[in-house]
């Protein structure tokens, strides 16, 4: 097997940032190294995540902007009839106060107006149990908790699901001993 | 690197010793600075047989990184406990939970295959990562806590919650086996026999058929295909005391559910756990270990002569090469372990003869440390770690 892709490469790659010959050379290491196609999904999976759980909602603010102007543009024409044709006396400051006051709040209202967060709005996801180069995980929705086999790769780790719990056992190069990793779903 | 010296007993908190490491250490710039005070906490009750004697962050200090809406958070710790009791230790599990991250999961971090002396002080890594939403509330995100020891007489301490009084107990009786069978060789032999059987069981963890599976409790699951009840074959392993009768489980493409394997207890004791290992054959005929289907616990008490169900309530989605489905053809069962009511723990003997479970097993986790040592250190240093039990 050629050298493997480094960590960055492999996370570019993931994300379809890589020039075509990058992208052809590690596609075809990709394509015959296990670990390093878990380490390209694991990184697809982040991204993902990050991206699904950002939660910001998309803003037409070219929209907003027009709606904002016509709403003020609006409020003043209604003021200036107001002054000529309706009330014979001047506004007191009370009352320019308050249709100030009114513009201003539906322009907040506008705003605000946006979709409920994508995140408040997604059903919760059921957990999940998962194994990847870089060890093996519980996640729920948009949040995990994973157990790292930072230094020990490749056949050195032995990945096994059973029941609710998925394990990685490896030799740690530190301490030289077994070290069992397991994670459980309730 | 920062090391505690002092004995500690009750709730401690990792978290100051790991601030200060942190406070020095120099942060790239998308990294924020995270405050680890009181982020971990780790748990030993006062009566416990180890206690802890140090921290060590290692070479990677603490890092929470915001990406998008998002922190992502690595902890790498290296924990240090010294026997306070008056035996010897064989295994440790601790329990590791981050219940504000995931509510519904748990972890743990197990080391098997110890020879811990009264008195001896001894490491423990956790290496972990979570992923969580900026804001979150304060209090420590993880609890480390200690859920067994095993003494080398296979008497147990700790709460238990895990079941890794059994499980420590089979990983210990599979190392005393496979010492045995070592041995067996080193005088039978020589150390070139002893070399060749390192050789062997090296080659064979690197040619082991690999798979990527996915675990998820319950039936509901996203797989296009409409399930079908698919029947286990079982592998009989003459000496085993439960025997499988019959077994089936839904598929539905590269998705198997809901497994239930019907069971005898051949033996003259009472059985009150039982694990089948689970062999699935791809349609190209590539077979692998795809896991195990343990009884769940509270379902089974089997007395002699009397038939039990195991069953799980689980989803098991197989992939390999990033994520390309594996259709799963067909399946095979085997008894990988057995509990009697007693408390003792039956492990089948060494698959010597059988060259598919040779194939597909994975080593035994002392297996996989004699052989580490005999690659790290050379024949020599392995029949010396022989001679000590």
């Amino acid at each position: 097997m050629a050298r493997h892709p480094s960590e960055a490469s492999l996370a570019l790659f993931a994300g379809g940032e890589l020039g075509p010959f990058r992208k052809w050379r590690i596609e075809r290491h990709v394509a015959a190294c296990a670990d390093c196609g878990r380490e390209v999904s694991e990184f697809s999976a982040l991204r993902s995540e990050i991206a699904a759980a950002d939660g910001t909602p998309e803003l037409d603010w070219k929209r907003m902007a027009g709606e904002l102007r016509a709403n003020i543009r609006l409020g003043l024409e209604a003021g200036a009839c107001i002054e000529k044709e309706v009330f014979p006396i001047r506004f007191s400051p009370w009352t320019l106060a308050a249709c100030a006051s009114l513009v201003l709040l539906v322009a907040a209202i506008l705003l605000e107006r946006p979709a409920p967060r994508v995140a408040d709005a997604k059903p919760q996801e059921a957990a999940v149990l998962e194994a990847s180069g870089m060890g093996i995980q519980i996640k729920e929705g948009e949040q995990a908790l994973m157990l790292l086999n930072p230094r020990a790769r490749g056949v050195s780790v032995n990945y096994s699901a059973g029941g609710s719990a998925m394990r990685a056992r490896y030799v740690d190069p530190d301490t030289h001993y077994v070290t069992i990793n397991d994670v459980y779903v309730q | 690197m920062f090391m505690c010296n002092s004995r500690v007993t009750g709730s401690i908190s990792a978290g100051v010793a790991a601030v200060f490491l942190f406070a020095n250490a120099p942060l790239p710039a998308q990294e924020t600075p995270f405050d680890l005070h009181n982020s971990i906490s780790i748990d030993i009750p006062s009566d416990s047989p180890i206690v802890q004697a140090g921290t060590k962050t290692g070479e990677s200090p603490p890092r929470a990184t915001p990406r998008g809406g998002a922190m992502v958070v690595d902890l790498h710790m290296g924990l240090s406990f010294r026997n306070v009791s008056g035996k010897p230790i064989r295994g440790v599990t601790l329990l590791v939970t981050a219940q504000e991250v995931t509510p519904g999961g748990k972890a743990s971090v197990a080391v098997p295959s110890l020879d811990i002396a009264p008195g001896q002080v001894f490491p423990i890594r956790i290496d972990l990562r979570l992923l969580r939403p900026l804001q979150m509330g304060s209090g420590p995100l993880v609890h480390v806590s200690v859920d067994g020891v095993l003494f080398d007489n296979f008497e147990f301490y700790g709460p238990d919650r895990l079941n890794s009084r059994r499980s420590m107990t089979a990983w210990e009786m599979e190392a005393e086996r496979d010492r045995r069978y070592f041995k067996t060789v080193l005088s039978s032999a020589g150390p070139e026999g002893l070399r060749r059987e390192m050789l062997d069981s090296l080659n064979r963890q690197s040619e082991r058929p690999r798979i990527d599976v996915r675990v998820s409790r319950g039936r509901a699951t996203t797989a296009a295909a409409a399930p079908e009840v698919a029947q286990f074959a079982f592998l009989k392993l003459p000496d085993s005391p439960v025997e499988p009768m019959d077994g089936w489980a839904e598929i539905a493409g590269n998705e198997a559910r809901a497994p239930h394997i019907q069971v005898r207890n051949r033996s003259p004791r009472s059985v009150r756990y039982v694990e089948i290992g689970w062999i699935v054959k791809d349609r190209e005929g590539h077979e692998f270990l795809a896991g195990s289907v343990p009884a769940a616990d509270s379902d089974m008490l089997l007395p002699p002569g009397q038939t039990g169900r195991v069953l799980q309530d689980t989803a098991l989605r197989f992939s390999r090469n990033a994520g390309e489905p594996v259709a799963i053809a067909s399946m095979t069962g085997f008894v990988s372990q057995v509990e009697f009511s007693d408390g003792k723990v039956w492990v089948p003997n060494r698959p010597r003869e059988d060259a598919r479970l040779l194939r597909l097993l994975a080593p035994s986790p002392e297996e996989q440390r004699l052989v580490d040592i005999y690659r790290n250190k050379g024949i020599g240093a392995l029949i010396e770690e022989l001679k000590k039990f």
